[in-house]
């Protein structure tokens, strides 16, 4: 425990120091950086759950397989944004490592508070990134995030304290051994808004609708760390209270919902970082999905959520330096057009999200299609369809054009999903198996059908403003605690 | 019954807040009304702390049960994030009326790049 605090709060201090500076480029980051994966290199593979400051009240923290998963691609994501961003001042990489650390930070913590505080520290480092070029499209944006994920943090306080005033203790660790049960109201309405206040800040579908603006309007370098690392605090969170309390129906309820509701609205998208935005809520389908099934699922969902963030990050990175290179940001207007790096970017990161072999998205799909019950391996196919259809309208971008475009975070990004891609082939021989990698050449194959039908409506769907996502957020907290005492 | 008291104030304190953030198209009135909800919150999870009888928990403080002290301790963070959060929205809020000369949030969602 002590190597991985030790890493957390060098990257604290890491970060503050960088704030000091007046030159541009990242220095003590560099330093946070190499100081995280020495820690991880001490406390992996775990280490059991452990109080910090004394036994009784101190905060639960834990090594486990999410922890581990989630130090093992972090440098390389911080790294890839590092490399983008160079240039700039270093009050950004200041902001981005610390950033970077309470992710690490979040992903250890077993305590509900500690969950809240760093989850908060995230939402302010992000909102202060979002809005950091200072365009008053991005700082519009970067508010409505910060308004809409205190919303969710205040349910979640709320249902803190009644959890709290029920089982007189804050470790989900302890929590989880307590066996609880919902016969009082109070209590399912405290894990009802704790689910609530974490789904908001996870983006799930109708109640963190803050996303698709922020993830358009994040600079490229920041949009790449929404998506491919802090985007996931959210989802961390729902997985840690899925293992303490009985809110798995719930988390898979959601996950269904966010899962459908977003690839409808990717389906029909023209913006492109709008377009990978809704796609990320639809992802976060496939995990909640698995999350809240637990068990076997559990581990599918884990290493679904590793690979998401590699290629998501991937195509976010890929799609921000398109967008900056050509200046537009219609999906047809960009055909043609793209840097090279670029193109190639958005096609690895293409053929991965929609599951082709042997790539990321691949392994991820067919682990978690393969660990969870059928009804639900059958609800993941029809995602999987839908996202290969709405990914079909991404070809004629592969396609090169003239200008030079910078490398590096592409490179780096695609050798993380390349990486997974073979480890995953390597420890698991099952997924040789040759009608798995004919399923998958037919699901993407049907997809594409499904797009030449698709392209051919045009369907608009409503705009959600603030009001309006402000209101389905506290209905739909409100719902998923009232959800909780009639059904669980 | 202080502990009843406190936790219909803490809940009408969320009431008041949040429907201020719903009903309001000012942001400056959206971001006190969060600020109102998140007083309700902090309170809400003082008064779950409370005992009946009970006096406040320091040291020294008289014979009798103390008050749960944790609690307390946590909603001082709370109040501290709270606090950052209000100052740096309205931060923004400065940017964009000095760029937009608007407060009006339908406004500020059409607002063109200047």
């Amino acid at each position: 425990m002590t190597a991985a605090l030790a890493g957390v709060l060098g990257y604290f201090l890491a970060g503050t120091l960088e704030l000091l500076r007046t030159k541009t480029g990242p220095c003590w980051g560099l330093v946070a950086w190499a100081g995280g994966l020495i820690s991880l290199a001490l406390w992996a593979p775990g280490f059991p759950e452990s109080k910090l400051g004394g036994p009784l009240w101190g905060i639960s923290l834990v090594g486990d397989p999410i922890a581990l998963a989630f130090w093992c691609f972090i440098p390389l994501v911080h790294a890839a944004v590092g490399w983008h961003e160079r240039r700039r001042p270093a009050t950004f990489h200041g902001l981005v490592t610390l950033l970077v650390g309470t992710c690490l930070a979040t992903v250890l913590s077993r305590d509900l508070f500690n969950l809240f505080v760093c989850l908060e520290l995230n939402s302010l480092l992000s909102f202060l990134l979002i809005g950091f070029d200072a365009r008053s499209r991005a700082v519009w944006a970067s508010l409505q995030y910060l308004i809409l994920t205190t919303v969710g943090m205040i349910l979640y306080l709320v249902g803190l304290g009644l959890v709290y005033g029920e089982l007189g203790t804050l470790s989900l660790a302890q929590i989880s051994t307590l066996a609880v049960d919902f016969s009082t109201p109070s209590l399912a309405v405290g894990a009802g808004l704790l689910v609530a206040g974490a789904a908001v800040k996870a983006g799930v579908f109708l109640l963190g609708l803050w996303l698709p603006l922020a993830y358009r309007e994040a600079p490229t370098g920041v949009s790449t760390l929404l998506a491919g690392l802090v985007g996931k605090m959210g989802i961390v969170t729902l997985a840690r209270l899925a293992q303490a309390l009985p809110v798995g129906p719930l988390v898979v309820s959601l996950g269904v919902v966010t899962g459908f509701g977003g690839l409808i609205y990717a389906l029909w998208e023209r913006d492109l970082k709008v377009f990978l935005a809704y796609q990320v809520m639809s992802q976060v389908g496939y995990m909640l999905i698995g999350f809240g099934l637990g068990g076997p699922a559990f581990f599918g969902a884990l290493l679904y959520t590793v690979a998401c963030c590699l290629y998501k990050g991937l195509l976010f990175q890929a799609a921000g330096q398109a967008v900056e290179a050509v200046g537009k940001r219609d999906i047809p207007s960009l055909a043609g057009r793209l840097p090279g790096p670029a193109a190639i970017g958005l096609a690895v990161g293409t053929a991965a999200i929609v599951g082709l072999p042997p790539l990321a998205g691949f392994v991820g799909k067919e682990l978690l299609g393969v660990m969870v019950p059928p009804a639900f391996s059958w609800t993941l196919t029809v995602l999987t369809l839908g996202t290969a259809a709405s990914f079909s309208k991404l070809l004629p971008l592969f396609r090169m054009g003239p200008a030079a475009g910078e490398r590096g975070a592409v490179t780096l990004l695609t050798a993380g999903v390349l990486g997974f891609s073979s480890w995953g082939l390597l420890s698991l021989p099952s997924l040789w198996a040759p009608s798995l990698w004919l399923r998958a050449l037919a699901a993407v194959a049907v997809g594409f059908g499904l797009h030449l039908v698709i392209h051919r409506l045009d369907i608009r769907l409503p705009r959600i403003g603030l009001d309006r996502a402000a209101l389905v957020s506290l209905v739909g907290s409100v719902g998923l605690a009232l959800a909780t005492v009639l059904w669980l | 019954m202080e502990g009843q008291v406190a936790l219909l104030l803490a809940v009408s304190l969320l009431v008041l807040g949040l429907g201020t953030l719903l009903s309001r198209r000012n942001v400056i009135w959206k971001l006190l009304g969060l600020n109102v909800a998140s007083g309700g919150a902090a309170l809400f999870l003082v008064a779950v702390g409370h005992r009946p009888q009970a006096v406040p928990p320091i040291l020294g403080w008289g014979p009798g049960p103390a008050a749960d002290p944790l609690p307390q301790a946590l909603i001082l963070t709370a109040i501290v994030i709270h606090f950052a959060t209000l100052a740096l929205s309205l931060v923004y809020v400065i940017f964009l009326t000095e760029h937009l000369h608007t407060q009006d949030v339908p406004k500020l969602e059409r607002g063109e790049d200047e």
